[in-house]
């Protein structure tokens, strides 16, 4: 047995995986230096098995606990967003496919007439509703003062 | 804990009842963090850390077969978010710190020497590549046994062992001048 034989099993010794044979208990006898290899590797055992073992901290919990909830929120707002982002996509694709289809058939120039007697209806009935405009105006006005009277009396009884 | 309380609970979990998963942080908190604090030297990174630990727990719940124990799981998410900590990248620590040589061992009581030894150790064990420092920071743990390292592992149990020799080697090896 030599130095560098025994250079492998010095640790699996020290840690006492290893029962050293009648050979290596031989050279660790006769080699100093392999003894005090050994004997270093015994007080680095012996210090690693007094190694302190940190606790985790007392509110360690509770922000483990936030954290999962935090980030349980964020995906969810990531979700939100995608389907709302797909959600315009698809109302865009159903929008362009619609006006395609139309001009494709030849309804747009119906759609266009349609559009006309909608947009004629709509002048007439403003028009008809413009010389009313100041009654409406006066009666949202009295709405107003009414609701912000009723405001103030009920913020004024609660103090 | 037992096999059975382990399904119970990560059943639990997995169902999202009140409390579950609180349980489950306070039956690992310590492991986890002990695991982290003896790798990691600054205690608030390590505590980050062991947070980032259980989000990855809680992410990974609906995925857990249960074909390993839930302990193993555990080790195993604990060894991938150490060694890709970008933050445990090996400290420039020098053991030749000149105050630290002021005294030697031989010089000075032995208790007193073996506590500035603890400390160089810690320092050493700092020097060592991730692999290793969790090794030495988890079969030094009550209760870790080689076969759960290396099942965390995904390595041989022989290698293992090999590894955690040759880990205690390199320690050696650091801490040559401090331990004649």
């Amino acid at each position: 047995m030599t130095c560098a034989d025994l250079a492998d099993l010095i640790d699996p010794i020290a840690a006492g995986d290893l029962t050293p044979d009648a050979a290596v208990s031989a050279h660790l006898a006769a080699c100093p230096s392999c003894a005090r290899t050994l004997d270093a590797a015994r007080r680095i055992e012996t210090l690693l098995r007094a190694r302190l073992v940190p606790s985790a901290p007392s509110q360690f919990t509770m922000r483990v606990v936030n954290r999962v909830h935090r980030a349980s929120w964020r995906r969810e707002q990531i979700v939100d967003g995608i389907f709302n982002i797909a959600m315009i996509a698809a109302a865009l694709l159903v929008a362009v496919g619609l006006v395609f289809a139309l001009r494709r058939t030849g309804l747009s120039i119906l759609t266009t007439d349609a559009m006309n007697v909608f947009s004629a209806g709509m002048l007439t009935a403003a028009q008809k509703v413009v010389p009313s405009l100041p009654l409406y105006a006066g009666a949202t006005g009295l709405i107003v003062v009414a609701l912000g009277v009723w405001w103030w009396a009920s913020d004024s009884a609660a103090l | 804990m037992e096999p059975e309380r382990e399904r119970a609970l990560v059943d639990r979990c997995r169902r999202e009842e009140p409390g579950a998963f609180e349980e489950l942080v306070n039956q690992y908190k310590n492991l986890v963090f002990a695991l982290i604090a003896r790798t990691v030297s600054d205690r608030s990174r390590a505590e980050d850390l062991a947070q980032d630990v259980f989000l990855r727990i809680h992410r990974g719940l609906p995925y857990f077969r249960g074909d390993a124990r839930l302990s193993t799981w555990i080790y195993r998410i604990v060894i991938n978010v150490c060694t890709q900590d970008k933050g445990s990248a090996r400290p420039a620590v020098s053991l030749d710190d000149p105050d630290a040589r002021v005294a030697t061992p031989s010089t000075i009581d032995r208790r007193f020497g073996d506590l500035e030894l603890r400390d160089r150790l810690e320092k050493a064990i700092q020097q060592l590549p991730a692999q290793y420092r969790l090794l030495i920071a988890a079969h030094y743990l009550e209760g870790v046994q080689y076969e759960d390292l290396a099942e965390a592992m995904s390595l041989p149990l022989g290698t293992v062992k090999t590894q955690l020799h040759r880990a205690k080697r390199q320690l050696r090896q650091l801490l040559e001048g401090d331990l004649r």
